[in-house]
């Protein structure tokens, strides 16, 4: 009991701060560094440049052939939708553009921080596209900041379909600008060069965005033939992004 | 100029730079700014502090600053696989080798170098032992974050070496 006290005596107040310390760096943690990130948005903003920055030309390029593909897409839906008679336009909500200023702090984690929160009506699940496509899904927000977790993250799943023959899989990331995709049919009908767009039964996005070009279909894989996908979506370049909030909230 | 506070000034002068450097670290870890980015991946902050810290500080004491900071770089990237680990294995080498090492910068330099592919083994292990990802990719990206993450978070030691070492230094004449 003596020793102890005398410990406590010597030590005590370095045993509170270190204590206080791990219980700080815990908290940040739990709270997935919603602070931390607020605080960065708040630094960050005077450098944060309007558009100057954008590699026009690349981007316009991307952009164009975005629309394209989109009104290819719409006009393939639109087929189908002419036979199921059936019909409702869902209503479109405003999109929100938003600066990307950061990035992940480790890079086997494939994020982006965008300067625009809950205030400006971001809600965890929205979807977020870049300037080509699809870029990945809204995971936290904090007031002025929210946190997307990229399609190219290995964790990430998407559920796809090829544009032109509806041929629905998989998109799996990993880690790069080329991801892997899953089919779910034995033998579906794919080639290279084909767009692959979200999928129409997928909950998580909304359905018609485009997500990549196929670059080589690999049948022979087990237990379900791939191909790999190449983003459309300049992922290592994104400086601004449209969030598009979610169309049926949980 | 040290010398004119007293005792009490000076551990608190010393906790405000330490935090502020945590800080500094924390905010530094989200940006790309130019220079710092080599295939698109960035320096290791947290491990550039963790060594700094190890090479002045005891073996606990290098242990519960690789804790803290690991579950700091969790709360700015991943959960899982977890920085924690990676950190104090760092702290606890960095602090053992400490005797051993002369304190001069290239030695230093030499060192995170290897910790830093020794931190991304970690996590790669990590990704492998929980079957999260097939191996042969996680090899891959391995070898592309390994390399690129270990060359720049070396160059870029002397930004947190230099100014806490010195400060330490002159805190202990």
């Amino acid at each position: 009991m003596f020793t102890v006290r005398r410990k406590w005596t010597q030590h005590g107040l370095q045993i509170v701060l270190v204590s206080l310390v791990l219980l700080i760096a815990w908290l940040i943690r739990q709270t997935q560094g919603g602070a931390i990130r607020e605080l960065y948005a708040l630094l960050s903003r005077p450098f944060q440049s309007e558009s100057a920055l954008l590699k026009e030309q690349q981007l316009t390029d991307r952009r164009v052939w975005e629309l394209e593909q989109r009104l290819k897409d719409v006009e393939q839906q639109n087929k189908q939708l002419k036979i199921l008679v059936k019909y409702f336009e869902a209503q479109k909500k405003p999109v929100v553009t938003a600066p990307v200023i950061g990035r992940s702090a480790d890079e086997w984690w494939q994020q982006i921080i965008l300067g625009r929160g809950s205030q400006d009506g971001i809600a965890v699940g929205a979807a977020v596209t870049g300037i080509g496509g699809l870029v990945g899904r809204v995971v936290d927000t904090t007031p002025n900041t929210s946190r997307v977790l990229l399609v190219s993250n290995p964790s990430s799943r998407v559920g796809a379909s090829v544009s032109r023959s509806r041929s629905m899989g998989r998109i799996q990331g990993q880690g790069s600008q080329v991801a892997m995709m899953q089919f779910f049919e034995k033998v579906p009908d794919v080639k290279p060069g084909d767009v692959i767009t979200t999928s129409s039964v997928s909950r998580l996005f909304p359905s018609g965005i485009p997500i990549g070009r196929v670059q080589k279909v690999m049948l022979e894989k087990n237990p379900a033939p791939e191909a790999k996908i190449e983003f459309t979506a300049a992922i290592d370049k994104l400086e601004w992004v449209i969030v598009h909030p979610i169309e049926n909230p949980q | 100029m040290i010398a004119r506070f007293s005792p009490r000034q000076r551990q608190l002068l010393n906790g405000l730079l330490i935090a502020s450097s945590v800080v500094l670290c924390l905010l530094l870890s989200p940006t790309r700014l130019p220079g710092m980015e080599l295939l698109g991946v960035g320096p290791n902050w947290f491990l550039i502090w963790v060594v700094t810290w190890s090479l002045k500080h005891k073996v606990l004491s290098s242990v519960i600053a690789g804790l803290t900071l690991g579950l700091l770089q969790d709360s700015m990237s991943s959960s899982y696989p977890s920085h924690v680990v990676v950190l104090v294995i760092v702290g606890f080498i960095t602090a053992r080798l400490q005797r051993h090492i002369k304190e001069d910068l290239i030695t230093i330099v030499l060192l995170v170098f290897i910790l830093s592919l020794i931190a991304e083994a970690t996590i790669a292990l990590q990704y492998a032992l929980m079957e999260l990802r097939p191996i042969d990719e996680i090899w891959l990206d391995y070898q592309r974050i390994a390399l690129s993450s270990a060359v720049l978070t070396s160059l870029w030691t002397p930004a947190f070496y230099y100014p806490l070492h010195s400060w330490w230094e002159k805190l202990q004449q």
